[in-house]
């Protein structure tokens, strides 16, 4: 059982190890700048009509995005952030995720 | 990994570019440009006014009033609520959306009376509205005082609506700019998102507004029969920019357009520039929050063109003496804003050209489109005789203002944060 337990958090921590290094925060860095520095600026501070992405973790990013990718609405940029993340991958949203929470470090 | 949706409008970009764009920037005397970043780590710098030795006065939307003098050295004088750091600070200033402090303006007799006036949003009275407020400036610069509120009442959206951008303190309007040919102060409102706005008498947003220095009427406006006598042309959708034509002083100005048609319009006193949003006429049926401004489809990518027969920015049919625009844009909106004629020899053959800025906004297949553009508009504003890209160093950008300074270099204020001055060389 102790054997089994082991097993089980090894995995868990390997996975959740591997996850991490899968994102590639290079190519997250070349797709914000492509995609969203337009908007949320070069440094994801925020503009005008477009909100601050400072302070926020991964998993807001990457929940967020998904809701988009989704075609749900939230908030009242929606019309402009549905399109774009329409057509993301999961590898995207975690490079994304990734380049943005370290870009705020 | 996919990047589709990114990939899709840069090649629209760049097939906008060779077939709308380009063939009318090779002309025979341009200038080559350097550039200078003046001011950086800004929050979304929204105006600059300039003293004849430079130095300038600018605003930051959520910040306040501040000034660079010739050395370098910054003063920040007037802040909005929240703030720290300036002089003053006045707690009924605020900052919302789209709205905050917006444009400034110097005095044209600066020297003897040392005034400077901001338009800023202000929770004074309930509801909030946009207020033009007119400082005295200290022989130090590091003060302003005696704020004396010229105009109180210019609408402010006070709660969000089912709309693009629908946050309350949208569609807000906010430059100032004293005309050089008639001494007066222009001030330029938005819609607010409301539908009953643009048209009416009362109302003063969705209009140009001409008043003095005390925030009276200007003498010669000629609104018509019961309109407020402080406006100068109505029926507009949000208006962020505007300059005044260096032969004929004539005013002209940008407007936003609903997904399609960014307009340049050349001002005629008293006139209508076509803008009614109402729900339930023209063709149209119930809209959004009562504001047709957006529709057919507001969230969903169609033809501009489509979208400009259901809601036009100059409704001509419903209007027939509207002002006409000069240009549209070729049919698309990305966020036309500031204006300024450029002026000086140093140009050579940009001299006396329109600049016009463009924050730009990649909605439904339109690209993005941030850029300056350099037109040559026809001496009766009613068209444009050539439109040219100006390539500058700093790449593109969310142009916010574009001011030409006193030895005739450019300035631009961009939402990244930066103020930057273009030399030509």
């Amino acid at each position: 059982m102790k054997i089994s337990l082991f097993f089980v958090i090894a995995t868990a921590l390997t996975m959740g190890s591997a996850t991490l290094q899968a994102a590639d925060k290079a190519a997250g860095e070349a797709l914000y700048a492509e995609a969203c520095a337009q908007c949320h600026g070069p440094n994801g501070k925020g503009m005008a009509s477009f909100p601050s992405l400072s302070g926020r973790d991964a998993d807001y990013i990457t929940s967020r995005l998904e809701t988009y990718r989704s075609g749900e609405k939230v908030g009242s940029n929606s019309f402009l952030m549905i399109p774009n993340a329409t057509d993301l991958s999961d590898d995207d949203i975690a490079n994304l995720a990734a380049f943005i929470t370290e870009s705020d470090e | 990994m996919t990047h589709k949706p990114f990939l899709r409008p840069l090649s629209a970009f760049i097939a906008s570019a060779v077939i709308v764009g380009l063939p009318a920037v090779a002309t025979a005397n341009e200038p080559e440009l350097s550039q200078t970043e003046v001011l950086t780590g800004l929050e979304n710098p929204w105006d600059m006014a300039f003293l004849p030795d430079g130095t300038m006065f600018y605003t930051e939307r959520c910040r306040g009033l501040s000034v660079r003098l010739p050395d370098g050295e910054v003063e920040h004088l007037l802040g909005m609520e929240g703030t720290e750091e300036y002089a003053t600070t006045a707690d009924d200033l605020v900052c919302e959306g789209q709205a905050g402090m917006n444009g400034v303006a110097v005095d044209p007799d600066f020297d003897e009376n040392r005034t400077v006036y901001v338009y800023s949003a202000s929770q004074m009275s309930e509801p909030r509205t946009n207020r033009v407020l007119r400082l005295t400036v200290n022989s130090d610069f590091n003060e302003v005082s005696d704020r004396t509120d010229i105009v109180e009442d210019i609408p402010y959206k006070p709660a969000a609506t089912d709309h693009p951008f629908g946050d309350a303190g949208a569609h807000n309007g906010g430059r100032i700019r004293f005309s050089p040919d008639d001494g007066y102060l222009y001030v330029t409102t938005g819609d607010n998102h409301n539908s009953e706005i643009p048209q009416s008498p009362d109302l003063l947003g969705g209009k140009v507004l001409r008043i003095d220095r005390d925030g009276e009427a200007a003498e010669g406006n000629e609104p018509p029969e019961g309109f407020d006598p402080r406006i100068y042309t109505y029926g507009h959708r949000n208006v962020q920019g505007i300059t005044f034509h260096p032969d004929t002083g004539q005013p002209i100005v940008t407007e936003h357009g609903p997904w399609h048609s960014d307009e340049i319009n050349a001002l005629v006193n008293g006139g209508n520039s076509g803008w009614d949003p109402k729900p339930n006429m023209a063709g149209r049926g119930d809209c959004p929050d009562d504001y047709c401004g957006y529709e057919p489809n507001q969230t969903e990518g169609m033809d501009p063109a489509e979208r400009a027969a259901y809601m036009p920015v100059t409704d001509t049919e419903t209007y027939p003496d509207a002002m006409q625009p000069a240009w549209k844009n070729d049919g698309l909106s990305q966020g036309i804003a500031p204006a300024e004629f450029l002026i000086g020899e140093q140009w050579g053959d940009w001299d006396g050209r329109l600049l016009v800025g463009f924050m730009g906004i990649g909605f439904g297949g339109t690209p993005v489109g941030q850029r300056i553009n350099l037109i040559d508009i026809a001496e009766d504003g009613l068209s444009v005789n050539d439109i040219a890209e100006m390539s500058l160093p700093m790449g593109t950008a969310r142009f916010r203002s574009i001011v030409l300074g006193p030895e005739g270099d450019l300035y631009t204020a961009v939402d990244e944060g930066s103020i930057y001055r273009i030399t030509p060389e």
